[in-house]
């Protein structure tokens, strides 16, 4: 019955995939759409890199509410109740990878941050790599991944949202309209936000992966 | 320059970054909040009465290269109606969690649901709502679950997973249509459809992500387990915001962006999904044995009204008939998300004073809350749809629109939904005219008794008595 059920539903699937590569024969001849004009206008931007543009100018918007998805979730995980109890402590060979991977982690991380600019990269590929050094320091036993004591770590996952709405309203005063940068300040301004942004990031990932809510430091100290 | 539009959105995500920040303080912030974010809402509505529509390109770069927010009078009766349940849920929320663990979890989900209910009412960009649909999904999951029971959790995580496959459906939608047109802006694609294969299957897509996250018949399976185990003040946000969110995304769709595409028989098999959901919803609530389960399945049965619009909508030519039309489509979902919050919240008090809400068995409890009891009653009378009620306008002008456009059969599926929620409403009534003394009180606790009794008084008496304002927030001549 239920092996029934998944067939008639993959097939179903494959009919939708099917219809939609009918549809779209047409309409998948490269055209450039909005591309074109977001390369033209990207020297207005304050940077040089075009998915940053779209990510911190064009739609920035987007991006702004995207923090607080992330945030959501986190709080979502949080109100599940509290994380199941660390990992057993690395032993020699590992924690010598982890006492290497980790600091190369967070400096790469940083890079990434400052190269999104003018080439690949940005807030979210820091973000990521930092989130990743908190798993493997996780992994290796350390109950809190690396992480802050909680009311710390609350700050830091508001941090990203909370600077780019503070940039928007403080543009919307200056007079320039929410989230308008001035042109000459742009790039700092956008580097600012990417900052926060990538803490935020990388804290949400790694307590996410913790997976339960913070708990009082007596028993976050787990076993070291 | 004062960006009303922004700020509707910014002022409760600052909230909810605050309280997060801030678990402590979380109670007293997030009134503080709530009480700044209806007080931005109340300028958005102010501007679009003088104004007419607000259109705010964020960024400065306007479409089609950046989002735009805009208001007209439908997105900003929904953002207060929204606004107003919203700041009653807030003060009967501090009266209802204790403080402690599930106050520091409701505040911050709250406040950002709030934030996204507002952005995807005033969102003008496919993508942008999108993600705004996301995030309205996840907290919605995220708060339905806090009771932390098992079936609670259940329930919440089917939720989330449903709204996941309905949002993909939507995402799906917008990617066609972005392939096809290369624009992401609502108005500009409404200017550039065309009736072709490809804009129809967006449409077929989108309303089908839209129809699962708004419970339409047949996809409400996932609602009442949901809307029924959640916290109460929970359960009245999801029932009366969340879910109309959805449906106000879909009806944008079909006026406005796939206008050309949208044909009768299309309208016609909307219409027919809502007539099922009329009367099976009624049904259902009629059948339920628990308070809070019977005022989920009148959301389904709810849903179903707002659709049986759409066909008689797509008949009537441009016009007054039209406008007075879409006025009660508006003046329906205000009245269901006043009355039906309210009912919630009241329910919950039910529950929390007898320890199970079982119609049955509410005999003594019903009577000793007379305050809690009188709101049933009020959010009763205005799920019925009997007059004075905002429903009660609402149902007559889509009768007489029904007759108006020759499709007289859709005056059945309202007659016999009617016809249950009276049966429904007055079987929970009749528990509380038991042989217990009077109580010498009529209010027991004004933080929650007051909340739901007000919400469920204005979608009796100020949306039935005064819903001539709605005209001329549209934008319309006439009125009533």
């Amino acid at each position: 019955m239920r092996r029934a059920g998944t067939l008639v539903i993959g097939a179903l699937v494959g009919l939708l995939a099917l219809w939609l590569l009918w549809v779209l024969r047409d309409a998948l001849v490269p055209t450039p759409r909005l591309a074109e004009l977001a390369l033209r206008e990207l020297s207005n931007t304050g940077v040089s890199n075009p998915v940053t543009g779209v990510l911190l100018a064009y739609r920035a918007y987007d991006t702004l509410l995207e923090l607080a998805v992330l945030l959501a979730a986190l709080l979502g995980i949080w109100s599940l109740g509290a994380a199941s109890p660390g990992f057993q402590p690395a032993g020699t060979v590992l924690r010598g990878m982890v006492k290497l991977v980790v600091p190369l982690l967070i400096l790469t991380g940083g890079y990434l941050l400052w190269v999104g600019g003018h080439a690949p990269g940005g807030a979210f590929q820091a973000g990521a790599l930092l989130g990743a050094a908190g798993v493997v320091l996780r992994l290796a036993g350390d109950a809190r991944a690396g992480l802050p004591p909680v009311p710390v770590q609350r700050r830091l996952v508001v941090a990203g949202a909370g600077v780019f709405v503070l940039v928007g309203l403080a543009t919307m005063a200056f007079g320039t309209g929410f989230l308008s940068y001035p042109h000459a300040w742009s790039k700092w301004l956008i580097l600012t936000i990417e900052t926060a942004a990538t803490l935020a990031i990388g804290v949400t990932l790694a307590a996410a992966y913790v997976g339960g809510q913070p708990q009082p430091p007596s028993d976050t100290d787990g076993p070291s | 320059m004062l960006d009303s539009l922004a700020l509707a959105v910014s002022v409760p995500l600052i909230g909810a970054l605050l309280v997060t920040a801030v678990p402590g303080r979380a109670q007293g912030l997030g009134l503080l909040a709530a009480l700044a974010t209806l007080a931005t809402v109340g300028l958005v509505t102010a501007e679009v009465w003088q104004q007419g529509s607000l259109r705010s390109d964020l960024g400065g770069w306007g479409a089609p290269l950046g989002i735009s927010l805009v208001a007209d009078g439908l997105s900003a009766a929904l953002l207060a109606m929204a606004a107003l349940v919203a700041l009653a849920v807030s003060v009967y929320a501090t009266g209802y969690f204790r403080r402690g663990e599930t106050d520091t979890h409701f505040w911050p989900l709250w406040l950002l649901l709030w934030a996204a209910l507002n952005g995807l009412l005033l969102a003008a960009d496919l993508f942008n709502l999108y993600v705004m649909l996301e995030l309205l999904g996840l907290t919605a999951a995220a708060l339905g679950a806090l009771t932390g029971t098992k079936a609670a959790v259940e329930a919440s995580l089917r939720y989330l997973l449903v709204g996941l496959l309905g949002s993909l459906a939507y995402l799906l939608g917008v990617a066609l249509l972005y392939t096809a047109y290369g624009t992401l802006d609502m108005a500009l694609l409404g200017a550039a459809v065309r009736p072709e294969p490809i804009a129809a299957s967006a449409l077929v897509l989108m309303t089908a992500g839209l129809a699962l996250k708004a419970a339409l018949f047949p996809m409400h399976f996932w609602l009442p387990p949901a809307h029924a185990n959640a916290p109460a003040p929970v359960s009245a946000a999801l029932s009366a915001l969340v879910v109309k969110a959805a449906f106000y995304l879909m009806l944008r769709l079909w006026l406005d962006v796939f206008a050309p595409l949208v044909t009768p028989w299309a309208a016609g098999l909307m219409g027919l999904l809502g007539a099922m959901a009329v009367v099976w919803g009624s049904w259902r609530a009629l059948r339920a044995e628990r308070l809070k389960l019977m005022a989920a399945y009148s959301t389904v049965a709810q849903i179903g009204y707002l659709c049986l619009f759409l066909p008689v909508l797509t008949a009537l030519p441009t016009g007054d008939a039209r406008d007075d039309l879409l006025v009660a489509l508006l003046l329906m979902a205000l009245t269901h998300g006043f009355a039906k919050a309210g009912l919630f919240l009241a329910a919950g008090l039910v529950q929390r004073s007898a320890g199970h809400d079982r119609i049955d068995d509410l005999g003594g409890t019903a009577q000793h809350m007379p305050a809690t009891t009188f709101s049933i009653a009020l959010a009763g009378i205005a799920l019925i749809g009997l007059p004075p009620s905002g429903s009660f306008i609402g149902k007559w002008i889509l009768m007489r629109s029904a007759i108006e456009s020759g499709q007289w059969w859709w005056i059945l599926p309202i007659l016999i939904g009617t016809l249950l929620a009276a049966a429904y409403i007055f079987r929970v009534l009749s528990r509380a005219f038991n042989l217990e003394p009077t109580p010498r009180r009529f209010v027991t606790q004004a933080r929650t008794e007051v909340p739901a009794l007000l919400l469920a008084l204005t979608a009796v008496a100020v949306l039935g008595l005064a819903a001539r304002p709605l005209w001329r927030l549209l934008g319309f001549e006439g009125g009533l």
